[in-house]
């Protein structure tokens, strides 16, 4: 079996400075997958080169089967691929529904069933559609930011610190609801400070180290790895 | 009260045509955060196309067409060329130097105002040529409120830019690629990351901005005012005054703007005095920057129509 | 990782230097320039620039040369202004060229006779440089809180109202008054001003002028040399690169920028009002754009921010225009930086060799056509009055309508550079030689007979094509991208 997505020995540079060195990584279809590790250590870069937000210097990425490493982001979430970005970034002066119908930029109009579906998940955003983005709460613009993904029936969500600034209760919440899109079937890269949570829900796990790939296995052989703390103290 | 009616007629018209304008810098600048210069000259461009769209139809006086014909036309090849005009402007002077600092697309956007004026003085000479309206629509039609007498011509260009404005406003707010230019000048990277194509909505936002320039040169044309090289600096000017009146980037501020500035100006120059009414402009232009930066009804980002 | 982050903490000044040492080198012929920027010494060159223009006062006493040289002084004056503007502010002053129109009309209304103000130069002098520098604060502050590109375009418009203002202000009627006054004579400008009256003098020849001159602009370079490596200098600079990343180095961004623009406008109105000593006249079509993008070409073309650069490029662009008077000369530049922009971009003689065979090749060939096809041509007695036209003419196609083919071979001409700018590499080589035909046969065919319109749109082309492939300019240093 093909994996969905693979990096294989990616490096990626801003400007000068080196960030991911020799990062392999891949999902399976209908894997839930986990990248950890402190920060600035280079996660977001990993999914921005994942995205084709950044372009590795060297190395490779495919998509499907197919090698991406010179597609643009337009290209990529046309294939599959979507985002909910660290801090949510949504497009608060824009109202829900809007910021909704945008995650469907690359299937052209919205399809009312997506919307349907995501309302289905989120029944509280049903009401607030009108409402601008930006005056909504953390664990809204949360829904919303995962809903906004999902307008564009990916084949891979990557997710990028969802439990970020959010209170204990939601974190655990949002967590459920990741679990509960895995069990739906959608293959997805969670990047994650928070290991514990994270390798709850997760079938595997990378643990991202100053650019580098220091640690991977299945997400129960990492919960008990003595090193996996030692990660988080140096960097 | 008739004249004062008279001006503001006369404010509101001329008002359309700078609001007009002055989309054009709001929408390019809410998605690039450039000022482009070389609108006022695309306006002139469009002047030109609809004049010479006219001869090629039989000329003011023996159309070969039916005069509403005549003028769709006109627009509508206008529309269509500046547009292109302004897609072109796009992509060989401004898109080269997205990543390079601030000051480089003003002095390129300086250039192609250059380029342009130049161009179409080379091409067609400093004659100023005028649309001749009045051969084809007498300039008696018209109707009369109370003692405020309406031609029709400018009646037609204010309803004109009223449809052409609300036409706008559906487009930005109900149409995937509005909405994605909405979405570029709130976030762009978010916007990327959602699969938005940037340049794709940044040519139809060009596209779209240089259409309505256009338009609005046509308009002047067809209000009898004369086509020449150099008529788009200050028009230009003014849209950019009405943007920032309206708060730039901002789509309703920057209609509001240009209908404001339209009926100051048509005042000014109705009681006041006709040589000094740019200086007048340009100190309303000065104390909204002063007192009200982000413009008489500014948010900092594109806001719904 | 961590040796990259502590890079990250350094201060200012060491950031800067740091940055200037940066410089990259260039492959072709573009990096002979360069080379031959680092070869010489500043000093070196300032002395032997210092030392040429003394034997030039001293020598020549022909009054055309020292009218240009006047002018070029004035000129230089308003390119060292931009240069501390734009160059080491980062800020597009459009209204530079009113604030020298200001300068040259204050120096008008207060020495002659149009309002009866006889002023000495001591005291009008000195004054018109405080005004214009108060007037150049009172503009820029609505763009202080602003971004940079409002005060572009504010300023683009005080340039125009200045015009208005000056042009509707000589019939002025003041309350309590029936009659109307003429202030600065619309139209027709301010004849008859008084000479300069400095050091015991009346300034009677221009030669005055020229020494004047000389001595404010060595003062002037002095001045700026010196600001360059202060604080100050090293501040502004920053300012231009990351006006974020200065914020948060506690640079204060608002006052050094309006310092540079005030600064900037003094140097204007001085320049303005030497002019108008010069001229012993204004009129108010010499503070129009025409003259904003000629100086602001001269910047661009020499790099803004270099010292040199702004001298070399006020130089191509206040005397090559007197010499280019002469047709013959504008004819043989016009080919010479032909061959050389076919050199550039071809890279190697080998190309440049291939290339200009089969220009000459085209050429022939379009004649042949043209010949065979029975179309009239110009006679070419009527035609060629410069000698290199004359050498042309047996190989140039002349057609009779020249107005019409000219315009059509423009457009052609434009939309084949555009082309060219996004051409797929193999395809670039083919045209080349096309595009150099088709230029040729534009230029002799239409643009040489419209002299000012072509000098416009040279400078329209040139500075969006500087800003896209060199905007440090030929002696500007390369900008580091700040991340
Ligand atoms: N646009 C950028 N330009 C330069 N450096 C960047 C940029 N984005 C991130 N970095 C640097 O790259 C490193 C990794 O960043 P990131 O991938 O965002 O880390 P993480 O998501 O793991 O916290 C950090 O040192 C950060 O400062
Ligand atoms: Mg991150």
């Amino acid at each position: 079996m093909t994996p969905l997505l693979t990096l294989e020995e990616v490096d990626t540079y801003y400007g000068a400075i080196h960030i991911l060195q020799k990062v392999s990584l891949h999902v399976n279809e209908g894997e839930l997958v986990c990248l950890l590790g402190g920060n600035a250590c280079g996660k977001s870069t990993t999914l921005k080169t994942a995205l084709g937000m950044v372009s590795p210097k060297v190395g490779k990425i495919t998509f499907a089967g197919e090698d991406v490493t010179k597609k643009n982001t337009s290209h990529r979430v046309k294939m599959g691929i979507a985002v909910v970005p660290e801090n949510r970034r949504l497009f608060g002066p824009m109202t829900v529904l809007e910021n909704l119908k945008i995650g469907a930029y690359v299937r052209g109009e919205a399809d009312p069933v997506d919307l349907e579906r995501v309302f289905e998940l989120f029944p509280k955003l049903k009401d607030r559609q009108s409402q601008l983005a930006g005056t909504l709460s953390g664990g809204e613009q949360q829904m919303v930011a995962v809903g906004r993904a999902l307008m564009s029936r990916p084949r891979l969500l990557l997710m990028d610190e969802p439990s970020m600034g959010l209170s204990p209760r939601l974190v655990e919440q949002s967590f459920e609801m990741i679990a509960g899109l895995h069990a739906q079937g959608i293959s997805m890269l969670v990047v994650e400070q928070n290991a514990n949570m994270a390798l709850s829900v997760a079938d595997r796990g990378y643990v991202l180290q100053t650019g580098r790939i220091v640690l991977e296995g299945a997400a129960g052989d990492l919960a008990g790895h003595d090193e996996l703390r030692r990660a988080y103290l140096g960097r | 009260m008739g004249y004062l009616g008279q001006q503001l007629v006369n404010g509101l018209t001329l008002g359309g045509i700078y609001a007009l304008i002055a989309l054009g810098y709001s929408l390019v600048y809410g998605v690039l955060q450039i000022l482009n210069f070389a609108h006022g000259d695309v306006y002139m461009v469009g002047a030109f196309i609809g004049y010479f769209v006219e001869i090629a139809l039989g000329g003011p006086s023996h159309t070969k067409v039916p005069v509403p014909v005549m003028i769709f036309i006109m627009f509508a090849v206008s529309m269509i060329g500046t547009g292109l005009l302004g897609i072109v402007i796009e992509r060989f002077a401004y898109r080269p130097l997205r990543k390079s600092s601030r000051i480089a697309p003003l002095i390129s956007a300086l250039g192609v105002s250059i380029l342009l004026q130049n161009a179409a003085l080379l091409l067609f000479s400093a004659n100023i040529r005028t649309y001749d309206t009045s051969s084809f629509i007498p300039s008696t039609a018209g109707f009369s409120i109370g003692s405020v007498n309406i031609d029709s011509v400018r009646f037609a260009v204010l309803i004109l830019a009223m449809l052409l404005m609300f036409t706008l406003s559906k487009w930005v707010n109900k149409t995937q690629v509005g909405r994605a230019m909405r979405a570029i000048a709130v976030d762009r990277d978010a916007a990327v990351m959602m699969g938005i194509d940037i340049d794709r909505v940044i040519r139809w936002t060009f596209f779209v901005g240089a259409a309505l320039a256009g338009a609005a040169g046509v308009m002047n044309g067809l209000l009898l005012r004369g086509v020449s090289n150099g008529m788009g600096f200050i028009p230009g000017l003014k849209g950019f005054t009405a943007a920032v009146i309206g708060g730039i980037g901002s789509i309703p501020g920057a209609m509001a703007g240009g209908l404001l500035l339209g009926v100051v100006e048509s005042l000014t120059q109705g009681y006041l005095s006709t040589n000094f009414s740019d200086f007048y402009t340009f100190i309303l232009l000065i104390a909204v920057m002063l007192l009200r930066p982000n413009g008489l009804f500014g948010k900092k980002a594109i806001v719904k129509a | 990782m961590s040796e990259d982050t502590s890079k990250l903490g350094i201060g200012t000044d060491e950031w800067v230097a740091q940055h200037e040492k940066r410089l990259q080198r260039r492959s072709g012929a573009l990096g002979i320039v360069d080379l031959l920027n680092q070869r010489v010494s500043n000093k070196v060159r300032y002395s032997a620039l210092g030392v040429a223009a003394i034997v030039f006062g001293l020598f020549v006493h022909n009054l055309y040369l020292l009218r240009i040289a006047s002018n070029l002084g004035v000129f230089l004056m308003m390119t060292l202004g931009i240069n501390i503007v734009m160059g080491f502010a980062g800020l597009l002053d459009l209204g530079f060229v009113a604030f020298y129109g200001f300068g040259a009309y204050a120096y008008a209304l207060t020495s002659s006779s149009q309002l009866n103000q006889h002023w000495p130069t001591y005291l009008s002098v000195p004054a018109i440089v405080i005004a214009t520098a108060f007037l150049g604060y009172l503009v820029s502050l609505p763009s202080r809180r602003l971004f940079g590109d409002y005060l572009a375009i504010v300023t683009l418009f005080f340039g125009q109202i200045f015009i208005q203002l000056v042009l509707s202000s000589d019939s002025i009627t003041f309350p309590g008054h029936t009659d109307s006054t003429d202030i600065t004579g619309g139209s027709n400008g301010i004849p008859g001003l008084d000479p300069f009256k400095l050091f015991g003098r009346a300034f009677k020849s221009t030669s005055d002028y020229y020494w004047l001159l000389l001595i404010v602009i060595t003062l002037l370079l002095i001045a700026v040399v010196r600001v360059n490596r202060t604080r100050v200098g090293r501040a502004w600079r920053t300012v231009r690169e990351d006006p974020l990343a200065s914020q948060s180095m506690g640079i204060k961004v608002n006052n050094l920028k309006t310092l540079a623009f005030v600064v900037g406008a003094a140097i204007a109105g001085l320049a303005g009002a030497i002019f108008a000593g010069i001229q012993s006249a204004v009129f108010i079509n010499g503070f129009d754009i025409p003259l904003l993008t000629l100086i602001y070409a001269a910047v661009i073309l020499g790099g803004s921010g270099s010292i040199p650069g702004s001298i070399i490029g006020a130089f191509v662009m206040s005397v090559l225009p007197e010499i280019l008077r002469v047709q013959n000369y504008s004819e043989f530049l016009f080919l010479a930086v032909l061959v050389i922009t076919i050199g550039v971009i071809g890279k190697n003689w080998k190309k440049l060799a291939i290339n200009i065979v089969s220009l000459i090749a085209i050429g022939y060939f379009v004649k042949a056509l043209f010949s065979l096809s029975h179309m009239t041509t110009t006679p070419t007695k009527t035609w060629a009055i410069a000698p290199v036209s004359k050498a042309l003419q047996y190989w140039l196609v002349l057609p009779a309508n020249r107005i019409v083919w000219g315009n059509m071979a423009f457009i052609a001409l434009v939309a084949l550079v555009a082309y060219y700018s996004i051409a797929h590499e193999k395809i670039k080589p083919w045209l080349l030689p096309i595009i150099a035909y088709i230029a040729i046969f534009v230029w002799e065919d239409r643009l040489v007979a419209d002299a000012s319109t072509t000098r416009q749109l040279i400078i329209g082309a040139m500075l969006v094509v500087m800003m896209i492939v060199r905007p440090q300019g030929f002696l500007g240093k390369t900008r580091v991208e700040v991340l």
